[in-house]
């Protein structure tokens, strides 16, 4: 019963999440084993890294079979578990290629009622394992992060002036002109960067808001800030709303944009130049450090449209 | 410990103060702006060679009470002014930032 809703809400998630491939959800932390060890072994292993199956390899890594706990049981009941794994074990592994889909891959769960599918390279070396699991933590962590992408990016996109109006998180308008602290980012003036952001924390600390959240408040729009500063060459604009829950910002520029928004959330990625790094900028940790500082958090970008991020802060007990 | 008490011990020298009574728990070294931004705990001091005004909006939004500049570098004029309007101590040593962190650990900040 509980299998059958997991499948049925990776099947509703899939579509959101197309574009992540094999490589990106694997686990790529794989227990093998050699055809040469024994039914035996196979099971204490399963035992103590609770797993339901093992894939085996040869000499050379490659992939030749798959070690369940129904061969084991076979095993058991035919008095053979003392045996080497070789003679029993699934030769006819239906494997995963590491760029193939998600859809391809949740396919391939619903046809085989497999637990686990290998992910090998070309040459049939085994480079992770794909269980469910694997596939609902990778989709929650990009649930915890949704950089509008692909489909849904393409929709919002073709509504250019919608994204800047409504907002990323919920979809309502925003209505900017009931911020209770708007700042304009100049950014012509590298020197500045940072000023709204610390504003933002002395508004916020006036309104008598707890204080390790308005830090947190400051530190991920201080990323935000200066990233319109360093890489929009576009003026831009902060708002921040103080709801009964949370605290919302939204910093949103009309520059250059981002080419690659997943490239950007990667922890040292960085496109600044040698100036704005000898002024200790350029780190590649901006986005990195808004999503740790946030609760939740969305960009939008464009090439030459500009860009949107969103975040929400809530507090914490 | 007191900023006051471990510049005293350390013999860095000031170059603006307006907080030496404020309560000093833990240190940050770092040159990237994000790093510290993400990194440095509240009521620190940062051990840099970044000069750059920009520094200050780090340590005011962070937390970070004082900024100890190291390697016999020199704050901008800027940055001494900004420092002034934000209650931030600015030190500097001739020291490395290594060293620096060796002289506060055995001031007794740790």
């Amino acid at each position: 019963m509980i299998e059958d809703r997991v499948d049925e809400l990776l099947q509703k998630l899939q579509k959101y999440f197309s574009h992540i491939t094999a490589s990106e959800i694997m686990n790529k932390n794989v227990i093998t084993l050699t055809p040469g060890r024994t039914l035996w072994q196979a099971k204490e292993l399963m035992k103590i890294r609770k797993i339901s199956g093992i894939p085996v390899v040869n000499e050379e890594k490659k992939l030749i079979g798959i070690v369940s706990i129904e061969d084991i049981i076979v095993a058991l009941e035919r008095n053979r578990i003392k045996e080497p794994i070789a003679s029993h074990m699934t030769k006819r592994v239906v494997s995963l290629t590491p760029d193939e889909p998600l859809d391809s891959i949740i396919s391939k769960f619903d046809r085989y009622h497999f637990g686990r599918f290998p992910v090998v390279d070309k040459d049939n070396r085994i480079l992770g394992v794909i269980s469910k699991k694997d596939i609902i933590r990778t989709i929650l962590e990009r649930f915890r992060l949704i950089y509008v992408h692909d489909e849904r990016r393409s929709q919002i996109l073709q509504k250019e002036a919608e994204w800047f109006d409504k907002s990323l998180i919920t979809g309502d308008y925003v209505k900017k002109s009931y911020a209770d602290f708007v700042f304009q980012i100049n950014c012509t003036d590298i020197d500045l960067a940072g000023a709204g952001a610390a504003k933002l924390k002395a508004f916020l600390t006036k309104r008598g808001i707890d204080e390790t959240l308005v830090r947190r408040v400051a530190i991920a729009t201080y990323e935000a800030e200066v990233n319109v500063v360093i890489h929009s060459e576009s003026e831009g604009s902060i708002y921040c709303w103080i709801e009964e829950d949370c605290i919302k910002v939204r910093v949103e520029d009309h520059g250059k944009g981002i080419e690659n928004v997943e490239q950007a959330m990667k922890e040292g990625y960085s496109t600044a130049t040698d100036h704005i790094r000898e002024l200790g900028f350029g780190a590649g940790m901006g986005l990195p450090n808004m999503r740790r500082y946030s609760d939740k958090m969305v960009a939008m970008s464009e090439v030459g449209k500009g860009v949107v991020v969103e975040m929400i802060f809530c507090e914490r007990g | 410990m007191l900023l006051k008490e471990l510049i005293d011990r350390c013999g860095f020298r000031i170059i603006t103060a307006s907080n030496l009574n404020e309560e000093i728990k833990d240190g940050y070294i770092g040159d990237l702006l994000s790093d510290v931004m993400g990194n440095a705990p509240a009521d620190s001091i940062w051990l840099t060679v970044q000069s750059h005004v920009n520094i200050l909006a780090v340590a005011s939004i962070t937390g970070i009470k004082a900024i100890l500049l190291c390697n016999g570098l020199s704050y901008e004029e800027e940055t001494i002014e900004k420092a002034k309007e934000n209650d931030i101590t600015l030190l500097e040593t001739e020291k490395s930032s290594f060293h620096a962190s060796l002289a506060l650990f055995e001031a007794g900040l740790r």
